[in-house]
């Protein structure tokens, strides 16, 4: 186990929860919908080889909810940024799910920041035949059951789902609903300039999907594909939404061999 | 023939002076709406209402109703709501939308909503036109002209996917997006009300129209454009396999009926101070036609179209500097005794042929009980009439067409 | 002291049992609208404006309608549509909206302009109520629902200067911009319509109300409950230097009367439907995540102890959610309520559920005859 702080980050008055940890290159890991869950299994690993960046973006956690941060391009245009704030540049990146779609704004915004730039499961893209799943109107419980395909096979599900949760907890989820609720209401989940915009990203990018994800289809991995140029798709056999949290050897492997 | 009538329910208790000394010196948009007294309004609602009420009872087969912003030529800011009025108040007539601007909602779904309210109310009796509104409409609204056909298209494939498709559903387009589209209330009429598109002849609604056999009606354009204008939604409708018929189109005239040709010259001289406002003070382009708001002049169907209505003397705005007379000589208008109105008609409808006839009995300053005399004299002369031209012609209208087919 | 009492009817569709809503999640939003006939329909509408027109004969003093979407219980999805028809076809009651619902609303000066043609139309009848919407109107109309709020008070705020101020003039706020508010029309009522706010129990809706000293009408509220929320409309009143008199307060409730307390009890056993599958649903669709401030979270919990549609009949009738009775027995509850709560308006459900066209119409005479008159004194 990699030891992590926990570190505040200034940005412009705007204070960023950030769990820090490992050494090596800068890598930036920035979470989905639901939020921060912590240093799990995967990031440990991540960690033994990069010196990760894992903040709770603005709104989500402990980090502030500036009144004028409404949407995902404002969130792209806040991590450039914090980004300056470290002294980061040309770094590497994983974005997981609405937290790809942070990526693919920051990375189409400015192409200095990142060196290479994973997404994993990724909203952002509006699927031709699929639809993004609907996470608003079903009950947070209804929520995770369709993030795995098989719980069983998560080997941290219990200690992150299975728990009582706290009073203080269960605040910070509900506050962490209603920020996603702020930046994906309207159109959800996706912006329909995404694709144009990603045309002029030239740095190596991979995108890894859960090949039974029934949140993201795997087509929004193929529609990134035909947007960024020179960028691959690996697919998760029998893995949902958070391979992650569901298949995490593979997708150490997966994340490993593409960040090296 | 299916005759509708209309007015456009000016408001004219100001001054030509308040309108020049306005901003832009516009009737519309910016003329100040504290130039506006509720207490005329209130009589003349309530006077337009018992117009339109009557209309049932003379005999006309559609009570046709428009609707425009911020400008006293048109007291119908939210037809919808007079529609309702009209649905529960009369039992036959049809109630013709003409039409609700879709560009300028933002929630579709409430018009798909509204106009199947008013279809149960009226026990089916609405035809719903879709209308992209003028410049102004987009500027009232504060919606970007640019985006104005875009919208125009897409909210109407929304609202008829909602008439049409059971719900739940979802709906993400460019600019609409709905993730429950399931409103309970449905329109009484099956698959959903007609729909009509009314216009200026613009290439690109004429060929949409046609090609979703819609009826076009022609806003008081001149014969030679109407024609043209015939040809190119004939020609889409053969793309799209079938031969269009006068039910297909419709043909809105001023026509304005007294007991004398003299008492009909003096008291028609209310289309002068209607649409164009008191003293006809023309109108800023930018206010009617927004950057943006025209299409590519690139297309020569285009770029003849707007010629062709910048041109026009007789034309909406351009009335704004003919004279009287001018425009009596050109048969646009037709105004007189029910003879000389029957006369000219006759000349009118052989050339154009339209199935719908928008019969524009009154505007501007013209009293309500000259109004109410032009009806009465419609429906006992006029109308019928009207009738056996139509008859004569083989003026077939949508809804005889219908009857045919089934 | 006198008392307005109005006639209210949500229109409800109501051929939907309970087998078959036992199936979905909700009669509300996602319930498929393939259920729907129109034809039923039609013939509803019919009936309930007949009724609305009957209420103004029969001695109502307003009548109140309201608007829903995606669901049966509500068959008016514009309530300035059948304002419209009020305004035009009766010519004495005041038409009680409550109401439009802002945050839903894309264009504030259009529904300044619709709200001010009806009260045009109606010679300056128009009591104007704007609400916020349940979380079901969010999703209907797509709205985010963390800005519900927000947007309740900027579009208040942009008709209210549509009415009061000239045309044209600018607008550039949050949520709304124009470059040129200018409608032509203009409410009769000056400087504009009476404006109402209903509420179950929001702290900042009290206080917004009193801010701006409008009517607040509390719905479907345990009388306790609305003895604290007056109470403190008129202690914020008083702190701010003015005295709240009845007319600042309305109590929302269903009522029906029978010639006999007990044909009244069977016939009114219809208003158990409005009570039942109408107000059952996730929480997802009630209050979507970001709808409810933490405050607003607070006073939701502490508004009932028992959901309604839990309650039996006699429950709903010893809460005062429902007074059934033959003339005596209604006046009796109510006059119990009118001076228990100092209010100048009582908004009557008569019509509720599958309650008959008969049995509704004898209920608006026996109230217009008998009910009303003694609620005068």
């Amino acid at each position: 186990m990699v030891a992590f702080t926990e570190e505040i980050v200034d940005v412009g008055g705007t204070k960023v929860h950030t769990l820090k940890g490992g050494s090596g290159e800068p890598l930036l890991l920035l979470h989905g919908a639901g939020g921060n869950n912590g240093w799990l299994k995967s990031i440990d690993a991540l960690a033994e080889k990069y010196t990760v960046y894992y903040p709770s973006h603005p709104g989500y956690g402990k980090s502030d909810r500036p009144d004028w941060l409404e949407t995902i391009p404002d969130m792209a245009c806040f991590y450039n940024w914090y980004l300056e704030t470290l002294g980061l540049e040309g770094i590497r990146t994983i974005g997981f799910s609405m937290g790809g779609w942070i990526a693919s704004e920051i990375a189409a915004m400015c192409n200095h920041s990142f060196s290479k730039m994973m997404l994993v499961g990724a909203v952002g893209i509006k699927p031709n035949e699929g639809e993004i799943a609907d996470l608003f109107i079903i009950s947070p419980a209804q929520v995770l059951d369709l993030m795995f395909h098989d719980p069983a096979q998560a080997p941290e599900y219990q200690a992150v789902y299975g728990r009582e949760f706290t009073p203080e907890e269960m605040m910070t989820a509900e506050g962490n609903r209603e920020m996603a609720v702020r930046l994906c209401w309207k159109p959800y989940m996706h912006d329909p300039r995404l694709s144009s915009l990603l045309q002029r990203v030239n740095m190596p990018t991979r995108m890894v999907w859960g090949r039974n994800d029934q949140i993201v289809p795997v087509e929004c991995g193929e529609l990134y594909k035909k947007a960024i140029r020179g960028s691959d798709l690996v697919v998760i056999d029998n893995c949902g939404h958070s391979p992650q949290v569901e298949k995490p050897d593979e997708f150490i492997k997966t994340a490993l061999d593409f960040l090296a | 023939m299916f005759l509708m009538r209309f007015t456009e329910r000016a408001y004219t208790t100001y001054t030509e002076e308040a309108v020049r000394n306005s901003p832009n010196e516009a009737v519309r948009l910016t003329f100040s709406n504290s130039n506006f007294d509720p207490k005329v309004g209130a009589r003349q609602y309530n006077e337009y209402l018992d117009e339109y009420e009557y209309c049932e009872e003379a005999g006309f087969d559609g009570l046709m109703l428009n609707e425009h912003h911020n400008t006293p030529t048109c007291l119908g800011a939210t037809m919808n709501l007079e529609a309702a009025i009209l649905a529960r108040s009369t039992k036959k007539p049809k109630i013709v939308l003409m039409g609700n601007p879709l560009p300028t909602f933002e929630n579709p779904l409430r018009v798909a909503e509204e106009i199947a309210e008013i279809d149960m109310i009226s026990n089916g009796r609405v035809v719903s036109g879709f209308v992209r509104g003028t410049g102004v409409e987009s500027l009232a609204a504060n919606i970007n002209p640019l985006h104005n056909r875009e919208r125009f298209e897409e909210a109407h494939d929304l609202i008829i996917k909602t008439w049409t498709t059971p719900g739940p559903f979802r709906w993400e387009g460019k600019h609409y997006h709905f993730r429950v589209v399931n409103p309970f209330q449905m329109p009484l009429q099956k698959p959903h009300p007609p729909v009509w598109i009314p216009g200026l002849g613009s290439p690109q609604t004429l060929v949409w129209a046609a090609e979703r056999g819609y009826p076009y009606i022609y806003l008081e354009t001149d014969p030679q454009g109407t024609q043209d204008m015939i040809d190119i939604y004939t020609e889409a409708a053969r793309e799209s396999g079938y031969e269009p018929g006068p039910e297909n189109f419709g043909y809105l005239c001023r026509i304005h009926v007294q007991d004398t040709d003299e008492k009909a010259y003096e008291s028609a001289k209310g289309f002068l101070t209607g649409n164009v406002g008191v003293g006809r003070v023309p109108m800023p382009k930018d206010y009617m036609l927004p950057v943006g708001y025209g299409g590519s002049k690139a297309d020569p169907r285009v770029a003849k179209y707007q010629g062709r209505i910048r041109k026009d003397p007789f034309l909406g705005l351009g009335l704004e500097t003919a004279s009287y007379d001018q425009i009596l000589d050109s048969n646009r208008w037709i105004v007189g005794s029910p003879e000389t109105v029957i006369r000219k008609l006759r000349e009118t409808l052989s050339v154009i042929r339209p199935g719908i006839l928008g019969v524009w009995t009154n505007d501007g300053d013209t009293t309500h009980a000259d109004t109410m005399r032009c009806l009465e004299l419609m429906g006992q002369e006029v109308l019928p009439a009207i009738r056996e031209i139509g008859a004569e012609l083989e003026l077939t209208d949508p809804f005889q067409k219908m009857a045919q087919t089934v | 002291m006198s008392l307005d009492v109005y006639y209210f009817t949500e229109m409800p569709y109501h051929y939907i049992d309970d087998e078959l809503a036992e199936q979905w999640p909700s009669l509300r939003l996602t319930f498929p609208n393939s259920y729907f006939d129109p034809n039923k329909a039609t013939d509803l509408f019919k009936r309930y404006l007949d009724e609305f027109q009957y209420a103004e004969e029969a001695g109502f003093q307003g009548l109140m309608i309201n608007e829903h979407h995606n669901t049966p219980s509500c068959m008016d999805v514009e309530v300035n549509i059948t304002g419209g028809i009020l305004s035009r076809l009766t010519s004495k009651v005041k038409i009680l909206m409550l109401g439009n619902m802002l945050p839903t609303s894309d264009n504030p000066p259009r529904l300044a302009e619709e709200i001010a043609m009806l009260d045009v139309i109606s010679g300056g009848r128009i009591v104007s109520g704007f609400v916020r919407g349940i979380g079901v109107e969010s999703w209907a109309n797509n709205t985010n629902p963390v800005y519900n709020r927000e947007r309740f008070e900027e579009c208040h705020d942009l008709i209210i200067k549509t009415w009061a101020t000239p045309g044209p003039f600018r607008w550039e706020g949050k949520h709304y911009q124009y470059r040129a508010v200018n409608p032509w029309m203009l409410p009769v009522q000056k400087p504009h319509p009476p404006v109402w706010v209903p509420g179950t129990g929001s702290p900042e809706t009290v206080e917004w109300a009193v801010k701006h000293r409008y009517t607040y009408a509390a719905f479907l509220t345990e009388l306790t409950r609305a003895k604290q929320l007056f109470g403190s409309y008129r202690e914020q009143a008083r702190a701010a230097g003015w005295e709240a008199g009845p007319d600042k307060f309305a109590f929302m409730i269903c009522a029906h009367a029978n010639e006999t307390d007990e044909k009244a009890q069977e016939s009114g056993k219809a208003f158990m439907w409005r009570m039942g599958h109408p107000l059952k649903g996730p929480r997802e669709y009630w209050a979507p995540p970001g709808y409810f401030s933490q405050a607003g979270v607070a006073a939701n919990a502490a508004r009932r102890q028992k959901p309604m549609n839990e309650m039996t009949y006699e429950e709903l009738q010893d809460h005062n959610h429902l007074v059934v009775g033959s003339p005596d027995t209604v006046i009796k509850k109510l006059r119990h309520i009118k001076e228990e709560l100092g209010i100048g308006s009582l908004l009557l459900e008569t019509q509720g559920g599958p309650l008959s066209h008969e049995d509704t119409m004898r209920s608006i005479k026996l109230m217009g005859e008998e009910v009303i008159p003694a609620l005068q004194d």
